[in-house]
This record gives structure tokens, C-alpha cells and sequence, in this order.
């Protein structure tokens, strides 16, 4: 005669059933070299950083050039006061404004790209959710934790700047 | 079929190991790798994210190797720790996100199954696909209960959850199996499976 808990102890023997160690997995050299990598990887966080840093550059760079082009026609075409057409120009670096004098006049068309940047980012933002769950889990050290939060911050900040960039690029075209 | 919280490994070998012998370290990989991957599979499916999962869960293994007191079989030992890098990854913010892209769940559970092959008894490869079925979270309390034999308690503890949830889980999980096992008219099954 069945009764009620039938069933769930035939899915527990199903369950049980399965085999345990049916997996294939990699060979114990491709082990070792994804361990290297890793390790490797781990150490060029800080690079990471560095290249996170340099997207951004590049983008915000990219944005404000369309912007402050985007600007300039609007100025000229809409026939806008004179100061209209250079937004927030005492607030940007002197570097950066040497930098764009030493432009050409005619800039070329530059198409730069950002999906393989906002991948980047977004595993760097993955890792370091990964790091900051095992550093929650394993009890590590406050000050551990409070770096990994404001490095998660930065990754998080360049991610929106890059995606920012991107919309301005695309209302500019 | 060894389950992994059965597989022990000698002691001279560990103590090898734990000095830094690749040798050693080889073959505790050949012992227990096959059941790790296995296990980390049950909980998260046939997706590349296991074998991130069973890379990351063999590092921590030979870095905390001087840690393990041989108290139980260092299958066991090793049990806990991809346990535990399981519940890690289905806990994240990031991975509950990926998770609720619907493309992405069917690629870690149902779709991501593995090829069926002949010395694969028909039976099997239908446990594979209910459990395949069910979402992440429930199928982990499943097999945690049905099969790793951990209690309600233990499981609320690992998923920082309470007994309820554990039990809640557990419910639904069984409920969503029991529908897949019901037995039905032999062509629907038949078709169930080939889907």
C-alpha cells in the first residue's frame, strides 16, 4: 500500500542512483596551466584597474569631444549666444584641453568601439562580487572587505561612464 | 560508483602533497576530480560555470591542504568545499541576475544537460532532466537533503536562510519532481524525454 511519502522516497532513490563521479574532467596538466593563469590574472587586477582606467580615458574623451561638437553645431545652426556653445569649459582640465588644441582642426572620424570594454568591466565587477562573497562567507578582514567595496565602486562608476558615453555617441549620430 | 565523501586518499601521499609534491598533488587529483566535478554539476548544471566552479574548488583544495586534519576522508573534506563554492555562486548578486536571464537559465539547466549516450540507462538520463528542471536554489536544497544527507538545519546554515526555507524548498522541489515521475500514457513520456 502506498502512503503519502512514496513518492518523495522514490525520487530520493532516483536521486541516489545517479552516478557520482561519471564526470570527465580536464586533464591534470590543463589543471595546472588554468591555475597559472589565475594566478596571473589575479596579479594583473591591479593592471585591470589601469586598463579600466584607460577605457575610460579614451571614452570620456570620445563623449566629450561629441558633445562639445554637438554643441558647437547647435550653437552655430540655432544661432545660441557665443557662451552656449562651450559647456562646462572652466571645468575641464587644462591637460585636456592641451591635449584637444593639439587636435587637428578637422578630427578624424573615429569609431571607438566600447562592447568588448563594458565585457571587461562587467567580469571585473563578477570577480570581484566573487571575491567579496567568499570575503563575507570566510569572515576576512574589514579593511579586505572595504578595498574590495570601493574597487567594485570604481569598476561600477567607469561602467556607467562607459555606457554614458555610448548613448551620447549614439544621440550624436 | 564512489561518491566523493567516500574517497580517501593515503597518508603519505598527503603528507607529499601538503610539501608541495606535484606528483602527490596528481594523484589526488586523479582520485577525486571525477566526483568533485560530478557533485559540482548536481548543483549548477553542465554550463562552463562548473568547471569554473570545480577549478576554483581544486585551488582552494591544494591551498588548504595543510589545513585538513584527516579526521574524516578528504573526500569529505573536499565535499564541503565545493559545497560550499556552489552555494557561493548561487548566492551572488551577479549570478542570481545572470539567473533570471531567461536564455541563460535554460543554457545552466535544461538545454545545458548532457548528450545522451547509449551506455546511459533511459532512466538516468530522466533524473538528469527533472533535476535539470528545477530552479538552482531548490535543486541544491534537493540534493544537499536527498543525497549529501545534510538536515534542514544544516542546509538553512549554508544558505544563511532559515529552517523554513530549507523546508519550503525542499517541498517545492519534490512537488515539481513528482509531477515529472507521475506516471503518465508511455508516448507522453516517451516525448518528455526526447524533448
Amino acid at each position: 500500500m502506498h502512503n503519502e511519502s512514496d513518492p518523495e522516497r522514490d525520487v530520493a532513490r532516483a536521486l541516489r542512483a545517479l552516478p557520482a563521479d561519471d564526470a570527465r574532467p580536464y586533464e591534470w596538466q590543463e589543471f595546472l596551466a588554468r591555475r597559472a593563469h589565475a594566478a596571473s590574472g589575479l596579479r594583473s587586477i591591479g593592471g585591470g584597474a589601469l586598463v579600466a582606467a584607460a577605457v575610460l580615458a579614451v571614452a570620456g574623451v570620445a563623449a566629450w569631444v561629441r558633445f562639445d561638437h554637438h554643441a558647437v553645431s547647435t550653437a552655430v545652426t540655432a544661432d545660441a549666444p557665443a557662451d552656449a556653445a562651450a559647456p562646462a569649459d572652466a571645468a575641464e582640465p587644462r591637460a585636456a584641453e592641451r591635449w584637444l588644441e593639439s587636435l587637428p582642426r578637422e578630427p578624424a572620424i573615429v569609431r571607438v568601439g566600447t562592447r568588448a570594454d563594458v565585457l571587461i568591466l562587467e567580469d571585473r565587477i563578477a570577480q570581484v562580487d566573487d571575491l567579496l562573497t567568499a570575503g563575507s562567507v570566510e569572515r576576512a578582514q574589514a579593511g579586505h572587505l572595504l578595498a574590495l567595496q570601493r574597487t567594485r565602486a570604481r569598476l561600477v562608476s567607469s561602467l556607467v561612464q562607459v555606457r554614458y558615453a555610448e548613448t551620447l555617441a549614439d544621440e550624436s549620430r | 560508483m564512489t561518491r566523493l565523501v567516500e574517497i580517501s586518499v593515503a597518508e603519505a601521499v598527503l603528507i607529499r602533497a601538503r610539501a608541495g609534491d606535484l606528483g602527490a598533488q596528481q594523484l589526488i587529483y586523479a582520485a577525486v576530480a571525477p566526483a568533485t566535478l560530478t557533485l559540482i554539476r548536481r548543483f549548477v548544471g553542465y554550463g562552463a560555470i562548473s568547471q569554473d566552479l570545480f577549478q576554483d574548488t581544486m585551488v582552494t583544495l591544494y591551498e588548504r591542504l595543510a589545513q585538513f586534519r584527516g579526521e574524516a576522508p578528504l573526500g569529505a573534506w573536499l565535499r564541503q568545499i565545493a559545497i560550499s563554492k556552489c552555494l557561493m555562486y548561487l548566492r551572488s548578486p551577479w549570478s542570481r541576475a545572470r539567473l533570471c536571464l531567461a536564455g541563460l537559465d535554460r543554457e545552466t539547466s535544461a538545454a545545458a544537460t548532457p548528450l545522451t549516450t547509449a551506455a546511459t540507462p533511459a532512466e538516468m538520463i530522466d533524473v538528469e532532466r527533472a533535476l535539470a528542471q528545477l530552479a538552482p536554489t531548490a535543486r541544491a536544497v534537493l540534493w544537499m537533503y536527498e543525497v549529501e544527507g545534510y538536515s534542514h538545519e544544516e542546509i538553512a546554515r549554508s544558505f544563511g536562510r532559515s529552517v523554513s526555507f530549507s523546508k519550503s524548498q525542499l517541498a517545492r522541489a519534490h512537488a515539481r519532481l513528482r509531477t515529472w515521475f507521475a506516471p503518465q500514457d508511455p508516448e507522453s513520456h516517451a516525448q518528455r524525454v526526447r524533448s
